[in-house]
């Protein structure tokens, strides 16, 4: 007989809590993920859902920079109690180090997800987005096993419309599809700017036919989203069509779930 | 105060393995805890029979066995034990612990953030092994 893990089973429990278990993630780095996380979280938030957001990126935490908080994380009888910003309930380890280094790799960086997930203590969420780091690493392989024994789960991959994004994209999305993982679709981000009357495409187009997934929707490379941020405005409200292209993707994502 | 969530994974794991393995009763369950999770063993097993209380688990004895943590500087070679990790830790973090409002590391709660909240106490390095004394596992079960 083998012993069970503890402390997996804790916390594939704790993330099967919620009603629906969304996880974001991305193959590349700076296409925009977790801001896409954050705002998938407040639209969902402001259409009357009770949503929780989860960072498991342990070595860039971008939610705290976002959802700004002096506050202590308060341990109780029921563990690690999530942070309520804004109608949210937050947690990331960048909460608990700030700034500093968290320098882990295999086993040690698993068994601190596992720890930190099992001890994070939802209240009865309708949403829990898990915002994931780039790539497809430890921080995926746990989420993949979460989404796979939840009934009501999906992912979703958030790309820029570039060649080098689409391939890693494609990598994420044969691993998820491989093990059951049910990808709700692709959000393009920065897929084009508004210069005057003009719209501009940086990056140009793709055809995403080939990978026989929805396109979820596609968001503007905005200078007010990062000017959000730097004031302490939530990014999805940064401008009119941002928050209209935000709105259209979670309500597929409501009618999807 | 995690004694009561960490004593409440351990029976719905147990629980589960039960249910899979198609045991009907435990005689007697291991637990090795390392030393840095900072356990009060007397609320742990106090919590761990509470919750076992009603369930296929109830009657199981508990046995609680400290595993010792130690450390290892791959920039220098020094080695240090927990009682100087716990020495040497820095004060910049913190978490609340309710209901009592005392502010404790996040070591205890979360050990691999050893390297964020350690450094080596000779040469100043991250870079170092923890080795043993960090988890929380089932180590034996006895049905």
């Amino acid at each position: 007989m083998r012993a069970p893990d503890v402390l997996q089973d804790e916390a594939l429990r704790r993330l099967s809590r919620a009603e629906r278990l969304l996880m974001v993630a991305s193959g590349k780095g700076g296409v925009g993920k977790s801001l896409i996380s954050i705002s998938l979280a407040s639209t969902l938030s402001e259409m009357g859902r009770k949503v929780g957001l989860l960072d498991l990126d342990v070595h860039g935490p971008s939610i705290p920079q976002v959802f700004r908080s002096e506050r202590l994380i308060r341990a109780t009888k029921h563990g690690l109690e999530p942070l309520k910003i804004d109608g949210l309930e937050l947690m990331s380890l960048g909460y608990i180090v700030r700034g500093s280094p968290v320098p882990l790799g295999g086993e040690d960086k698993m068994s601190l997800l596992k720890m930190m997930v099992a001890l994070t203590n939802w209240s009865n969420l309708d949403y829990l987005v898990v915002d994931l780091p780039p790539g497809t690493g430890d921080e995926m392989l746990l989420a993949i096993r979460a989404l796979k024994r939840h009934p009501r789960s999906g992912a979703v991959l958030v790309t820029l419309p570039s060649m080098l994004s689409l391939s890693v994209v494609r990598r994420a999305l044969d691993l998820l599809r491989g093990e059951g993982v049910r990808v709700l679709g692709i959000v393009e981000n920065m897929a084009y700017i508004r210069c005057g009357g003009d719209t501009v495409r940086p990056f140009g187009s793709l055809d995403y036919a080939s990978l026989g997934v929805n396109v979820l929707g596609s968001l503007p490379l905005d200078p007010a989203v990062e000017e959000a941020i730097a004031s302490g405005k939530p990014p999805h409200k940064a401008s009119r069509e941002v928050m209209e292209a935000i709105s259209a993707v979670a309500s597929r994502i409501e009618v999807m779930m | 105060m995690h004694e009561w969530s960490l004593a409440d994974a351990v029976v719905r794991s147990l629980l589960g393995f039960m249910a899979s393995e198609g045991l009907t009763s435990i005689r007697e369950v291991e637990v090795t805890w390392g030393e840095i999770l900072e356990l009060d063993t007397e609320i742990f097993e106090e919590a761990f029979y509470e919750l076992s209380r009603g369930t296929p688990l109830e009657g199981a004895k508990l046995v609680l066995r400290k595993e010792k943590a130690y450390f290892k500087c791959n920039s220098c070679g020094a080695e240090w034990d927990f009682k100087t990790a716990d020495e040497i830790l820095s004060r910049e973090f913190e978490i609340m612990e309710e209901p009592a409002g005392v502010r404790e590391s996040p070591l205890h709660f979360l050990p691999d953030l050893a390297r964020t909240l350690l450094r080596c106490p000779k040469c100043g390095s991250r870079d170092f092994d923890l080795i043993g004394g960090k988890d929380l596992r089932v180590s034996k079960v006895v049905a």
